[in-house]
């Protein structure tokens, strides 16, 4: 509580350092694990470049899916919030389907179902296997971020709202200088919860035969015949990168304290 | 002397509960206005009736010369009317300064440099220049009003209301609130005051209004309500807060 701690550290300032720091420890994450699988004996250390692509892979999904699902979390989170029916409705019933399905469902209906369905309606799309992957993770971790943001931005007290527009602050001013940097706090850590789960949930987009960690070690396994050391490198691979993940969001919640106490 | 507040006829549901019942009140600038009745009795409901917090469902409202009607001058009217609650409502993510500048950076478009200047100016006023740079969590009850009154007063308004504004406080802080109250009423400031606070009314109102049932139905000076209360509802109120 000292008076130093609270001296101005620009929030945009430490989350661009914050977001260098991460990139940097992710590419140095990947030439160890390419050096230690490539060390390793008979059925990973001759495939160890299948394993990292497929964990590539797999951070990718997660990072740009993530991405999505924020900016899905926070356009539905708001809706919820509104007192225009014709927001808030829709908005539920987006969770409420999200939520009350299969994930593994969610991915072959995008990858199977959704291209038949537009093209009877005249649109051609044709999603390769990592965009189909994209979009289901990214709509279905986004349902799940929007209950959080709902729930950070009802957690705000009303008086905070009152209180900027008594002094002439408009609607949007409030929520973006009053209510959103408040909501912030209260979100961040569960949203970096969603965030590890949607790296575990990210395997199921093996299912519609996107190459990434889980596929690349069911194909290697498959093909040896040695499951144990096969499928527990996958393990160790998951593993670190949800360890390295959870250090990093760690390092970021505390500085948001630090911003915005 | 045209008057700053003229309230007619001023109604106010709540669902089915008819929480205002036609509240018609004139205030002069520079007047001070101190509000009270028994808990439940409207007075918060019209004080931010005032300025649109809870916007009024009958009558007519007309602050500085500015209609309140529906939207459109919502913003102009809120410029002019400051509001300081119970509960201060400081804003916790931003240090006492950045309390203060917030508004008058983002709705007058003030420079950072002059509205911290003023701000400055503000919390020397109020008596606490020193704690420009804490955050609200670091600062006693009586602080964080002081710094409510302060970041009200940063939009120069014309009107301030308080809403029980030393009623969420210790009774050590009580009297630093009240006195920084007492010198904004003698510096000729417009104030409508809901409170219970005696001493205060006592010594700056000019017009007491007690509230009874969605209604004001005594509005004498201070003097004539302590000696002479006419209605049987005020004299056992005052009875009451009397007493303690
Ligand atoms: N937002 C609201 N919704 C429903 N009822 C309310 C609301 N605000 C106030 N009331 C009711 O209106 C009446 C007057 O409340 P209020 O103006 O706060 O009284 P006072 O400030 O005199 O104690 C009370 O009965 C209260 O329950
Ligand atoms: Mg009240």
């Amino acid at each position: 509580m000292s008076l130093k701690s609270a001296a101005p550290r620009h929030p945009l300032l430490t989350t661009a350092a914050w977001v260098v720091g991460a990139v940097a420890a992710f590419y140095a994450l990947f030439w160890l694990i390419s050096f230690v699988l490539g060390q390793m004996p008979d059925p990973i250390g001759p495939r160890a470049d299948l394993f990292v692509e497929g964990a590539r892979t797999t951070l990718l999904l997660t990072l740009i899916s993530g991405a999505f699902g924020l900016g899905v979390g926070a356009l539905v989170g708001l809706a919820r919030t509104s007192h225009l029916w014709l927001l808030r409705v829709p908005a539920s019933l987006f969770i409420w389907v999200i939520r009350g399905t299969p994930l593994l469902v969610q991915l072959l209906f995008v990858y199977n179902a959704l291209p038949a369905i537009l093209e009877s309606v005249g649109l051609n799309v044709q999603l390769n296997e990592f965009s189909s992957a994209v979009l289901a993770l990214a709509l279905n971790v986004g349902a799940y971020n929007a209950e959080v943001i709902r729930a950070g931005l009802q957690a705000v007290p009303r008086g905070q709202n009152e209180a900027a527009r008594s002094l002439g602050l408009s609607g949007t001013q409030t929520m973006v200088t009053v209510v959103m940097p408040q909501a912030l706090r209260i979100v961040t850590p569960p949203l970096v919860n969603n965030m590890v789960a949607l790296l575990k949930d990210s395997s199921l987009a093996s299912s519609i035969s996107l190459l990434e960690l889980t596929l690349a070690g069911s194909r290697v396994s498959s093909e040896t015949f040695l499951p144990i050391p096969v499928l527990t490198t996958v393990a160790a691979v998951y593993l670190t990168l949800t360890t390295v993940m959870t250090l990093f969001t760690d390092q970021l919640e505390r500085r948001l304290k630090v911003v915005s106490r | 002397m045209t008057a700053i507040i003229e309230a007619h006829d001023v109604h106010k549901h709540f669902g089915s509960f008819h929480a205002l019942r036609g509240v018609n009140l004139t205030v002069q600038p520079g007047e001070v206005v101190v509000i009270i009745g028994p808990s439940g009795s409207g007075k918060s409901t019209f004080i931010r009736t005032l300025n649109a917090l809870d916007p009024h469902d009958a009558g007519s409202i007309t602050v500085d010369g500015i209609p309140l009607n529906g939207k459109g001058n919502l913003d102009a009217i809120r410029r002019e009317v400051g509001m300081v609650f119970q509960s201060f409502n400081l804003f916790p993510h931003l240090t006492v300064l950045e309390n203060i500048t917030l508004a008058p950076i983002r709705v007058r478009k003030a420079s950072r440099a002059d509205a911290e200047k003023r701000g400055l100016e503000l919390l020397r006023r109020v008596g606490i220049e020193e704690q420009a740079s804490k955050y609200p969590a670091q600062l006693s009850g009586g602080q964080q009003q002081r710094v409510a009154i302060a970041r009200a007063l940063a939009m120069e308004p014309k009107v301030m209301l308080f809403d029980e504004p030393t009623s969420a406080l210790d009774p050590e802080m009580i009297k630093e609130v009240l006195d920084v109250m007492k010198e904004l009423a003698r510096s000729g400031m417009t104030m409508l005051v809901v409170t219970h606070e005696m001493g205060f009314a006592r010594e700056v109102a000019d017009r007491i209004l007690f509230f009874d049932g969605g209604n004001i139905v005594e509005d004498t000076t201070p003097e004539n309500f302590y000696q002479n209360p006419q209605h049987e509802r005020a004299r056992t109120f005052l009875s009451k807060i009397l007493d303690h």
